[in-house]
């Protein structure tokens, strides 16, 4: 099923981007020569996921000969550790520190604070396949004990032969300050056993913390076969029905990878499904000149957001997954569980929405497929926002009497309240706990939420945000172009990117800075010959470099970007600076140096410019598709509202609420107290109406 | 909005504006983090916020460290004693760190504010908001930390409930008296600063909230989740058995004696009242592990909560049902001029108290190895000579339970949100080379459902210092359940193989390059008889390095050969045969004091 627009779509060549979500498998097209974008959406295939894949990219009108970029994200690696289902893996480290995986940090998850009988996430990988060889690095990065080669060999072949394992992790103490022995163990491994793939810590991240950099290793080594096998089966069976562009896999912080870096990689892309989101709001910031903006994706089991301003997306170098920690460049995100799926309940006269969800199985009552909770879906079916002939442009089935008794037997009667005050009310708890968790996110940047547009999608996105608005009296929101699919539409316009990173603690003055350089320069070989490797030519490589600092005793740290000739002053100026912005004072004294970083962009692939359907101009009149009525918010009373599809809004569209906008996976609803109108790049835009 | 006048308030208006609260303290919590100085507060979350009604009712709580816990009701509750309510003004921050009221040490500092509505409302009260911090240095004695005061008065400089704030204006002569009592006066006026940023943030978003929604509607969900929080734990109360049960232990030593010193606690419960009662347990001592009451509060409530309401934000309604005693003057209720700076007591404490009750609820689980087994090391910079101060919390092994076995390495149930210092830190930042760090093979506890295994830890210093061992526990062993043997002890040696070597507890000792000591932490103890274990969790213990094969066969009755069972014992041929294989059989009731020392000397206490 397509969206149709009116402009032209079918000059070619083409873009394909395909996101797999909980449900569905989103494929998107981009024609490159008048920027038109069509979207199939197909059921995802959990137990092979690349068939779903191709039937996706198989659904688009387009022919795979002249598709130059395939991009895709997955949650395959996440999900192989969330379900514990990556390759049988060993670990080798120093002798003396096998259980630094199971110690850890030894502190339990938040969540577990009260439980006193609680016990952490159990490690990847059991005691017995840990093992360890003499030798020893010391912190300045000098040989404290030698490697003894023979037990490394003699560790290998126990590993591989005796316990069957198919991916070995290598982590030994104070490798980011000297690989050596690291890369020395790997060749033995190959000498011994070329097939089996070896994962050193200093390719995954060469920082320094010894638990945060076992665990990322271990995690890569966990769910390398699998990915491995998993793309190139993918990229195989798009070659073989003619597709002959690159294949390209996200990043978890933006940007792309090929596919065969993806796969010596895995850790890269571990988050990248959520990340194509972030990646199309950065585009519409850069597009709309909007500095301050709030992604807001919700689905069916949670929202996550992720602020945006001063010039690109809330970053972090380290994640964590289950509990184990992940070093690495990440979109820094805030996860709550909050979607359409989300079940209502009444607590002891409290009524709670979430974070339990009906998931797609049952999934809401109204779907009729043996769900009796009531969930936020219900409710909006209940108020009239979802109409059963226009959901999921009538592929899907659902029932308004099933949402209303779903409401009335969970929750109406406990309550005391009317259908539409329970439904009303279910939406009114649901904003209360988003608008919270949106103030923390901009409140611990030290940012006013009120400077910020909320750049609303996913299927409960567009319909949530204009009441977030309405209650943190945001500036807007933008409803993008291709708001169901807008995962896969931000990978379209991403290019090929790669960090590396090295820590290499010091004092920030003159001669230490100048000692850095060679440093620097070698990151920068390492990330400009990566995207050689790629395909990207010398000339389109733009390089960026970072540094993370920190005031002389303090353990955390702050990223900078290090402009070029910049001196040492200017670099202490740079962390004052971000100091003050995060934590709201400076310290005097020493600074410290501790970890480089270089960011390398380049695809020789401008973004194209995606423009709306036709032009509104003042006294057009435009008719709803219909009208009926809906729960209005603010009268807190049912009226008329006019519907609209939204493919035929026009850009330059004024319209004052209340309305809704129909499309494809998402409904928007335009409050009575609320004004739309649609850009010139075709994206809802809708705004508090002054008073 | 139109639902101002309603009179009463729908379910949906009610988790609204509740949310609303929890919110506003998870901004303080945030805004605290962002703003703090030093790493105690933004990485081991050392601090406590909570906001209150202006009848000092609990209403929304932000925590760090789960046993600061509603610590801050009575540190509130002597401020305003101590000031009177009628003569703050908006804007206004008390800064309260006398132990006996703040309940907590010196270096934990309390500020309180009361949050008055703008203008339009004629400045009425409308909430109280604390927030608990732990400052780095407020001129005690010793730099780093004081582990032998005998004396308030070496603790550092005391603000019996003090306006540092007067109208949102700091009072500068009191800023300067802590500028020139303080060694790092610039972290701690950063600390204080951070806690006042925070208080900002509160006051404005209670102050929204009263505003949206009205003072009656504001005050009719406060009713409400309060009454709400009593239901919840009365239902859970009304679950639990009623009987009483008694436990004690022995801490080491009180910092300054060779004194074991008991701890003993009775836990009565009833139809509507759960009494934690220590006057079993022994008045208080010449050195700094004595307790304010406040804070023996807030440790049974981190117990408490534990228990009946684990998932549930905390608020006064929880707590309604909890009593605590503990007479003027024991170990638990410290009064002028006591020494209180290292209330690790409560680690020993917390124990004890699940001790009593885990003979009421096995579910409770066997005694984790009940201490913070970390270490202080105090060390010159190699180039400028300074001394730097570094600091490390080793996780413990924690008890078995009757549905799995103990955590290994995982920090004490006190402070489970605090975190270790990594290898790679240690030796970068303070020169010490770690030999080793690995998990103590047979450690744990034996039992059906094993104890966790502790750490043994082995360093060498290649800066001259001195180290602080930081032990409460080490001599008296950890209590099993239900036939559960207990785990290895807490441990520090000192100098290891020369002639030198020593035990140390709660003590210093110089370090010199080349120096070296092994920490020890304990294991957790185990539940249900070792003879009941699967055999295949014996034999995966025995692969995976956990229980040495000597063990597997001595103890748990399963003899284990590369990899493989090859016999089981005949004893355990025989449980498995009896239908009471399974029935408790009576273990230690903590009587026995341990031997070392005039210990024996005990021996009267029944």
């Amino acid at each position: 099923m397509s969206v149709n627009t009116t402009a032209a779509f079918g000059a070619g060549p083409y873009r394909i981007a395909v996101d797999i979500g909980g449900t569905f498998v989103d494929a998107v097209a981009l024609d490159e020569s008048t920027g038109q974008v069509r979207v199939h959406k197909t059921s995802n295939t959990p137990d092979d996921p690349a068939v779903g894949v191709v039937e996706a990219v198989l659904g688009l009108p387009v022919p795979l000969d002249e598709v130059t970029v395939f991009m895709h994200g997955t949650t395959l690696g996440l999900n192989a550790v969330l379900q514990r289902r990556g390759a049988a893996t060993g670990l080798i480290t120093n002798a003396g520190f096998r259980d630094v995986l199971e110690i850890g940090r030894g502190d339990v998850p938040e969540r577990q604070m009260y439980d006193l009988q609680g016990v952490r996430p159990r490690p990847l990988i059991p005691r017995r396949h840990i093992g360890t060889v003499t030798g020893r690095i010391d912190a300045r990065g000098a040989v404290a004990t030698a490697l003894d080669e023979a037990e490394a060999r003699q560790t290998a072949r126990y590993l591989v032969t005796e316990c069957g394992l198919e991916s070995l992790a290598v982590c030994f103490l104070h490798s980011y300050a000297n690989p050596g022995h690291e890369l020395r163990v790997r060749e033995i491994i190959k000498d011994e056993f070329p097939q089996v793939p070896v994962t050193l810590s200093v390719d995954v991240a060469r920082e320094y913390r010894e638990y945060e950099r076992t665990s990322s290793t271990v995690i890569a080594a966990y769910i390398r076969p699998l990915i491995d096998r998993y793309l190139e089966k993918l990229e195989s069976e798009l070659r073989r029905r003619g597709f002959r562009g690159s294949f390209w896999v996200m990043r978890s912080a933006g940007g792309a990878m090929s596919g065969s870096f993806a796969r010596e990689a895995p850790l890269a892309s571990l988050f990248s499904g959520p990340a194509g989101g972030i990646a199309a709001t950065s585009y519409i910031a850069a597009q709309s000149g909007q500095g301050h903006l709030i992604s807001f994706d919700v689905g069916g089991t949670s929202l996550d957001s992720c602020v945006i301003h001063a010039g690109g997306p809330a970053q972090a170098y380290e994640a964590k997954l289950e509990h184990m920690p992940m070093l690495g460049p990440v979109f820094d995100l805030r996860t709550i569980g909050a979607g359409g799926g989300s079940i209502a309940h009444v607590d002891d006269g409290f009524l709670k929405v979430g974070p339990e969800s009906a998931g797609a199985v049952p999934g809401p009552s109204c779907y009729l497929r043996g769900g009796s909770d009531a969930t936020l879906t219900d409710a909006a079916a209940a108020l009239g926002y979802l109409r059963p002939q226009n959901f999921l442009a009538g592929r899907m089935e659902i029932s308004v009497p099933a949402a209303r008794k779903a409401l009335t037997d969970n929750l109406a009667g406990q309550l005391g309240l009317g259908i539409d005050q329970t439904a009303a009310g279910i939406f009114r708890v649901a904003v209360s706990r988003t608008v919270g968790a949106l103030r923390e996110i901009t409140i611990e940047r030290g940012l006013d939420p009120r400077d910020f547009h909320l750049v609303a999608f996913g299927g409960f996105g567009p319909m949530l945000g204009p009441m977030i608005m309405r209650e943190m009296r945001l500036r807007g929101v933008i409803v993008p172009a291709a708001a169901g699919a807008l995962s896969a539409w931000g990978m379209l316009v991403s290019d090929l990117q790669h960090d590396v990173s090295q820590t290499v603690i010091r004092p920030l003055d003159e001669v230490m800075w100048g000692e850095l350089e060679p440093v620097f320069a070698e990151l920068e070989d390492t990330a400009t010959r990566t995207l050689q490797a790629q395909g990207v030519p010398d000339e389109e490589i733009g390089i960026t470099r970072l540094t993370d600092l920190r005031y002389r005793r303090q353990e955390h740290t702050l990223t900078v970007p290090v402009p070029s000739g910049a001196s040492v002053p200017d670099i202490r100026e740079l962390l004052d600076h971000e100091h003050l912005n995060h934590y709201g004072h400076v310290i005097s004294g020493q600074a410290e140096v501790v970890t480089l970083r270089v960011h390398a962009t380049g695809s020789g692939r401008r973004p194209v410019q995606v423009t709306g359907p036709g032009d509104w101009k003042d006294g057009d009149r435009l008719e709803p598709d219909f009208v009926a009525q809906a729960y209005d918010l603010v009268r807190e009373m049912p009226c008329d509202h006019g519907f609209y599809t939204r493919d035929r809004l026009p850009a330059g569209f004024r319209h004052s609420g209340p309305a809704v906008i129909l499309e494809d996976t998402a409904t928007t609803i335009v409050g009575s107290d609320q004004d739309l109108r649609v850009n010139e790049t075709g994206h809802l835009v809708i705004t508090q109406r002054e008073s | 909005m139109p639902q101002e006048q309603r009179a009463e308030l729908d379910g949906i208006t009610l988790e609204v504006i509740h949310h609303g609260f929890l919110s506003v303290a998870e901004q303080m919590r945030r805004t605290l983090v962002r703003t703090a100085f030093n790493p105690g507060i933004y990485e081991v979350l050392d601090f406590g916020i909570s906001i209150y009604t202006p009848e000092l009712k609990l209403i929304a709580e932000a925590t760090g460290i789960a046993v600061f816990l509603g610590a801050n009701d009575m540190a509130l509750e002597h401020a305003l004693r101590h000031v009177g309510p009628e003569n703050l003004r908006p804007g206004d921050v008390i800064l309260l760190n006398y132990p006996y009221w703040s309940s907590a040490h010196t270096y934990d500092a309390v500020l309180v504010a009361p949050v008055f509505m703008p203008e339009p409302d004629q400045h009425r009260l409308v909430s109280y908001l604390a927030i608990r911090a732990h400052w780095r240095d407020l001129g005690a004695k010793d730099p780093g930390y004081v582990l032998d005061s005998t004396s308030l008065h070496q603790e550092g400089c005391v603000f019996p409930a003090t306006r540092v704030m007067k109208g949102y204006e700091f009072d500068s002569e009191w800023i300067d008296f802590i500028r020139f009592n303080s060694r790092m006066p610039e972290i701690v006026l950063g600390d204080l600063n951070a806690q006042v940023s925070s208080i900002r943030v509160g006051e404005k978003g209670v102050q929204d909230i009263y505003a949206r929604y009205g003072h009656e509607q504001v005050g009719a969900t406060i009713d409400a989740v309060i009454a709400h929080g009593r239901r919840l734990v009365q239902r859970r109360l009304a679950e639990l058995p009623r009987g009483s049960w008694t436990a004690s232990d022995y801490m080491d030593d009180d910092g300054v004696s060779e004194d074991p010193v008991r701890v003993a606690v009775t836990i009565t419960i009833t139809a509507d009242e759960f009494i934690v009662d220590f006057q079993g347990s022994q008045d208080q001592v010449p050195g700094p592990i004595n307790m304010p009451f406040g804070a023996t509060v807030a440790m049974v409530k981190n117990i408490f909560k534990s228990l009946t309401s684990p998932d549930a934000p905390a608020n006064a309604g929880h707590f309604e049902q909890l009593k605590v005693i503990a007479p003027e003057g024991n170990l638990f209720h410290a009064v002028y001029p006591a020494p209180t700076f290292t209330l690790w007591t409560h680690m020993v404490a917390t124990e004890v108290i699940r001790n009593a009750l885990a003979q009421a609820l096995p579910e409770v689980g066997a005694s984790s190895a009940g201490d913070e087994p970390g270490f202080m090391a105090v060390v010159q910079e190699p180039l400028t000579g300074e001394s730097f101060v570094i600091s490390n919390l080793e996780g413990i092994g924690w008890g078995g339970t009757p549905s799995h076995d103990g955590a290994s390495a995982q920090q004490n149930p006190c402070e489970t949100v605090g975190r270790n210092t990594p290898v790679e830190v240690l030796e970068q930042k303070a020169g010490l080379f770690h030999e080793s760090l690995q998990l103590r093979p047979d450690s744990g506890g034996p039992g059906e459902y094993r104890g966790g295994l502790g750490i043994r830890r082995v360093v060498q210093a290649s800066r001259p210092g001195e180290i602080l061992s930081m032990k409460k526990k080490t001599l008296t062993a950890t209590r099993g359940l239900a036939g559960g043997q207990s785990g290895a002890n807490n441990g520090f040696i000192i100098y290891p193989g020369t002639a030198r070597e020593r035990r140390l507890r709660m003590q210093r000792a110089p370090l010199s390059i080349g120096d070296r000591f092994v920490n020890l932490s304990g294991g957790g103890a185990g539940y249900g008889e070792p003879l009941d274990r699967a055999p295949q969790d014996v034999l995966d213990d025995v692969i995976d390095g956990y229980v040495s094969e000597e063990n597997a066969w001595d103890i748990y009755g399963v003899r284990v050969r590369t990899g493989n069972i090859l016999e089981l014992s005949p004893e355990r041929a025989a449980r498995s045969g009896q239908s009471g294989a399974k029935t408790a059989r009576p273990h230690g009731n903590g009587l026995t004091p341990p031997a070392h020392g005039r210990a024996r000397e005990l021996g009267e206490h029944k």
